[in-house]
């Protein structure tokens, strides 16, 4: 219990906390104080003395924003000697502060402006000396004019507090003191990561976002709060528009994820929206329209045409294709990009119109093993806390294969504070130095591809120590006794053997895992993308078990989904064998649902995996792909042999927002639009549904892909040349949606998850995790609580198994890869962002400065890296970011994509490539 | 080990001895500062990066208290330290006029020092010898009523 003060502010009673100040108190209760240093979501500072009150009984002004709640304080806010103080204090900031606010940018949007204005201050009273320092324009997102300085240290806070780098501190004192980077460098050379969290905080025009400069007055803006559209940790953001233009970004400030604060891509990359680049007029292949068939792998010119007859030709050419070969010729690619509805929409269109399960994703290249793992293992694929009580409540944070500050910066973000600020321990397991390692208690750096030696070394020693929670094992799991027996082959001597990792190392961690509870498991790409990649996942729900660290706040398994919708399209049956809410195609009672709800019979056979399909357009078992907004060239494996399966594929649709690199394969093109100009909802990776809200009107010529897809459906079903009956009688089988909340209400009404995720109440500003049974229902933080989706958990007894493809004479280095934090996915976005790219221009290769120094690099930075499949060229970062052996590549840009040297060797179950283990050579060029 | 960095190269040797002795106290910026400037005699801008790298202290925090305490120097010193004062009374008595003639005579400016390192040359404001107006300090030695030409030739005369 936290005792109550009765206190007194302006003769009004009130009850406040212990532990609270007296402003927390005041703000509580709605009693207006003045503050400029001060800001809620930072720790005080009692810095700038505005917020100077009169408290009786003391013989001084106090500051409220750092002066204790106690019982019986009697407290003035706004007496004649409060305000003759502030007043004093104001004099003295403005009597060095330019008076230039006709034309700061900061006008409307600056508390020192308010306060002048408030207390009638002009600047005429005190005439000190006064500051002129040049103005650090230099990087590409933030202007730092330290004239409009009032070194109130909100940024320096907000960069210790909330996003841990610490990058920003005040230099030297007195009158002589500013705010400095890094050892006083520009922002630009400093480990600023740009995400904003002190321009979102500075009260004054000291730091500035430069995509605004002269771009309009806050007032004159209009602001939409909607979901950041580059990862899948969800934030919302607050787009500030004029002129149909982003011209903004802010966070949203009571965001559940968020909460105001956001990474560098979500605040300053939105500009993609309004690159030249993007398309506003369906094209298609000229043979198209004469009627002929296309010469062999030649798709010849394009042509301009009206959406009519693009449309027209799409739906003929589906119809055609499914006539001639049957349904299953065709093949889907929905998108972890767009909405909900829409990827509904798509996987409708595949079942209920073309009549095929061969519908997919990207997120089969991503956490497709996680979702077969987990469903193995506990009986649901998704991560299975909240991001909120993860960070907050953690004793422990096991990441492995997570480079988290980078990927998911926001969540790294929290980690770190939770580092910082409550001492939780961080353990981080990755071949890479990545950026956490600077916060871990422990870095594991074991080879590529031994993650499951790694696990079954902890587990064999947490077991030895008797550590294990052993009335869970017994209450809530089965398969234990043949799991054990299989660890106990992974004594500590063999793992490091296997692993790298020093035995020390692996005693240690054993030992904080076994001894601190809840732990949290975080994990991405590290873990998924191997051809052991459902093992590793079952492996990390094995840790969990034993630990007994299910259901319980703090603890969990949590993968961190990438894009912004990746757990919206599995949800929406973007899969090829579950309808949405993971209802099983192979079972005759969801057939005889989903064929009753769109009038027509539905396919029992599991469809094709996206690493499926595209080799089968080569094999020529798929003859017509649709594809919406998913860039396979980029972001599939082994890309050479991609633009082969496409090249041979008859008859590709493309609907996207940019000429991306697999549109030289399509033969019509759709334009589509950014998640800027459409509404809908997107599903983050702990399964929070939140609303997309449109901001701008739509680019004159592109569509919202929803319509366009009802567009298509609607011309097939209306054409007499379509051989495949639908029964409009059928509630759900009509493709008249006026708007999206529309197909939400029939998503309600057949994916019981959904069932009460309803429009007016996220309107209304609610924001819930699925399972969200029916209307009332809040939604669910935390899976399986007392009981396992399945029942019981299960244990399962797994073996290391090497990597398909190891180094060898050959081949002697191992190619691992990834994003970087200022790119995302193949980088189709982030590099038509202008500052992203400025930042982070060209494709970078890590490579260990023992290989350079080996390689004969000295000073020589290009290196050819060259695999079984392919070669590239790129520059080297001389780095110990990565262990020796090991080189680095991302995937973000055409020129040197890292997909060119990948393989396609799957994992058996979940069919998802081996992206982090290939082995490649690499030699210095010229 | 030793690494090179805007042409001038450090021994990091002795950096790494002294991190050493604090290495579970991350709190300790001050007194490792206190030690490393001991040894390199101020305490470049690599050495910092390196201490921020090694011990995982933000660089911005080394270098906020590297810059808020004047027992700090963040530029490399010369062998002597000059400190003219020039407050009231030896402003009067000509004090700038010692420093221009040691600026020209010993190419040392003020803040700054001799390409030599030999010199380094501080303003001070009141040395509270007033009566011995202009005073000039050398190392610890006070010099009172200099006369310009005269206190250049004993500088020079030291090694
Ligand atoms: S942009 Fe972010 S990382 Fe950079 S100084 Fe500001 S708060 Fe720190
Ligand atoms: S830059 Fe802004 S937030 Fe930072 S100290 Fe100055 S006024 Fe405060
Ligand atoms: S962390 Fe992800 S969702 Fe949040 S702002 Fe960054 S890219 Fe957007
Ligand atoms: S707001 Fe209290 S001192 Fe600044
Ligand atoms: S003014 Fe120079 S010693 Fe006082």
């Amino acid at each position: 219990m936290i005792e109550k003060a009765t206190i007194t502010i302006d003769g009004k009673k009130i009850q406040a906390r212990y532990g609270q100040t007296v402003l927390q108190a005041a703000r509580e209760h709605g009693i207006y104080i003045p503050v400029l240093c001060d800001h809620p979501a930072l720790p005080p500072e009692g810095a700038c003395r505005i917020c100077l009150v009169e408290i009786e009984r003391q013989r001084t002004l106090q500051p409220a924003c750092t002066f204790p709640v106690s019982e019986g304080l009697v407290i003035h806010t706004h007496s004649p000697k409060v305000m003759e103080a502030r007043k004093f204090s104001l004099e003295l900031l403005i009597s060095d502060h330019p008076l230039d606010c006709m034309t700061c940018e900061a006008t409307g949007n600056c508390l020192l402006q308010d306060l002048a204005y408030e207390y009638g201050i002009t600047g005429d009273r005190y005439q000190g000396e006064k500051h002129s320092y040049a103005i650090d324009a230099s990087n590409p997102f933030i202007v730092v004019d330290r004239n409009k300085c009032i070194l109130c240290r909100r940024c320096v806070r907000a960069c210790t507090y909330i996003n841990g780098v610490e990058a920003i501190s005040v230099f030297y004192r007195g009158f002589n003191a500013y705010i400095g980077f890094g050892a006083d460098s520009t922002m630009q050379d400093s480990p600023c990561e740009f995400c904003g969290s002190c321009v979102e905080v500075c009260p004054t025009g000291a730091l500035w976002p430069k995509m605004t400069l002269g771009k309009g007055r806050p007032y004159q803006l209009q602001k939409v709060q909607t979901v950041c559209t580059y990862c899948g940790v969800g934030c919302q953001i607050e787009l500030q528009v004029r002129n149909n233009h982003i011209v903004n970004v802010v966070g949203v400030e009571n965001a559940p994820v968020n909460q105001g604060f956001t990474c560098v891509k979500g605040r300053f990359g939105n500009d993609f929206v309004h690159h030249a680049d993007r398309l506003t007029k369906p094209r298609v292949r000229k043979y198209l329209l004469e009627g002929g068939k296309r010469a062999g792998k030649e798709r010849g010119e394009w042509i301009e045409v009206d959406w009519d007859t693009a449309l027209e030709i799409v739906s003929r050419k589906l119809i055609e294709t499914r006539n001639t070969y049957g349904s299953d010729a065709v093949g889907l690619l929905t998108s972890a990009k767009c909405t909900n509805e829409e990827n509904y929409l798509m996987n409708k269109l595949a079942r209920q119109i073309i009549g095929t399960n061969n519908i997919d994703h990207c997120a089969r290249l991503c956490h497709s093993s996680t979702v077969a793992g987990l469903a193995i293992s506990f009986g649901s694929g998704a991560m299975s806390n909240s991001i909120e009580d993860v960070t907050q409540q953690a004793k422990v944070f096991f990441v492995i294969g997570s480079n988290t500050t980078e990927q998911h910066p926001v969540i790294g973000m929290k980690i770190r504070q939770a580092v910082r600020q409550r001492d939780a321990i961080l353990i981080v397991a990755d071949p890479r130095q990545i950026p956490l390692v600077d916060f871990a208690t422990l870095h594991l750096q074991h080879k590529p591809g031994t993650d499951i030696a790694l696990l079954n070394g902890l587990m064999y020693l947490i077991l030895k120590n008797g550590w294990e929670d052993k009335d869970f094992i017994a209450e809530r799991t089965e398969g234990f006794e043949e799991f054990k027996a299989v660890v106990e082959q992974y004594p500590p001597e063999v793992v490091s053997e296997i692993t790298g990792v020093p035995q020390e190392l692996l005693h240690e961690a054993a030992q904080i895992m076994g001894t601190h509870k809840p732990m949290a498991v975080i994990w991405a790409m590290g873990i998924t993308q191997h051809t052991t990649g459902v093992y590793n996942v079952m492996s990390l729900a094995n840790l969990q078990m034993l630990l007994g660290n299910m259901g319980i706040p703090g603890g969990g398994v949590n993968p961190l989904r990438g894009q912004n919708n990746v757990q919206g399209a599995c949800d929406m049956g973007g899969l090829p064998n579950v309808y949405p809410a993971y209802q099983p195609v192979t079972s005759e009672e969801a057939a005889k649902k989903f064929s009753e709800a769109w009038g027509a019979p539905m396919s029992t056979k599991v469809g094709m995996t996206v690493t499926e399909m595209i080799p089968a357009a080569k094999e020529g078992k798929i003859k017509a792909l649709y594809i919406m907004a998913e860039d396979p060239m980029m972001s599939d494996p082994d890309t050479n042999h991609v633009r082969e399966c496409l090249e041979a594929c008859e008859f590709v649709v493309l609907q996207d927002i940019f000429y991306t690199e697999t549109a030289p394969y399509a033969d019509v093109l759709l334009p589509g639009v950014s998640f800027a100009e459409k509404s809908g909802t997107f599903t983050n990776t702990e399964r929070r549904i939140q609303l997309v809200r449109q901001a701008l009107q739509p680019l004159e010529g592109a569509r919202p892909d929803w319509q366009i897809l009802c567009e298509v459906a609607n011309r097939i079903l209306a054409s007499p040349e379509n051989g495949r009956k639908v029964d409009n009688q059928a509630p759900y089988a009509h493709w008249d949606y006026r708007q999206p909340s529309e197909i939400m209400d029939e998503i309600n009404a057949l994916a019981p998850s959904y069932a009460g995720v309803k429009y007016e109440r996220l309107q209304r500003g609610e924001t819930f995790q699925w399972p969200v049974k029916d209307e009332h229902h809040v939604g669910t933080p935390i899976l399986h609580v007392g009981k396992f989706a399945r029942g019981l958990g299960k244990f399962a007894a797994i073996e290391h198994i090497p990597a398909a493809e190891l180094p060898d004479e050959a081949y002697p280095m191992i190619l691992s890869t990834g994003r970087v934090l200022y790119h995302w996915h193949g980088g189709e976005l982030s590099r038509r962002s202008q500052g992203l790219l400025e930042i982070y221009p060209k494709p970078l290769i890590e490579v260990h400065p023992e290989d350079a120094e080996r390689l004969g690099l000295n000073g020589q930075r290009r290196v050819r890296v060259t695999s079984r499949r392919g070669s590239i060229v790129a520059e080297a970062w001389i780095t110990d970011r990565v262990l020796p052996g090991m080189v680095y590549a991302n995937f973000h840009f055409p020129e040197a994509s890292a997909n060119v040297l990948t393989h396609a060797a799957l994992d058996p179950i979940a069919k998802i490539p081996e992206y982090k283990v290939c082995a490649v050579k690499v030699e210095a060029v010229e | 080990m030793s690494e090179t960095f805007e042409d001038q190269t450090f021994d990091l040797a002795p950096l790494l001895e002294i991190l050493e002795g604090y290495k579970d106290q991350k709190g300790a910026v001050i007194p490792i500062l206190q030690r490393t400037q001991e040894v390199y005699g101020y305490l470049p801008k690599p050495i910092l990066k390196e201490i921020s790298k090694r011990m995982r202290i933000p660089l911005s925090r080394i270098q906020g208290v590297a810059t808020f305490y004047a027992q700090f120097h963040l530029k490399r010193r010369g062998r002597h330290l000059i400190r003219v004062c020039d407050g009231t009374a030896c402003h009067v008595k000509g004090a700038m006029k010692t420093v221009d003639v040691i600026h020209e005579q010993l190419e040392t400016p003020p803040g700054g020092s001799s390409p030599d390192y030999k010199y380094t040359l501080e303003i001070v404001y009141c040395l509270g010898s007033c009566g011995l107006a202009p005073v000039v300090v050398v190392d610890e030695k006070v010099y009172g009523q200099t006369e310009p030409d005269k206190l250049v030739r004993q500088l020079k005369r030291l090694d």
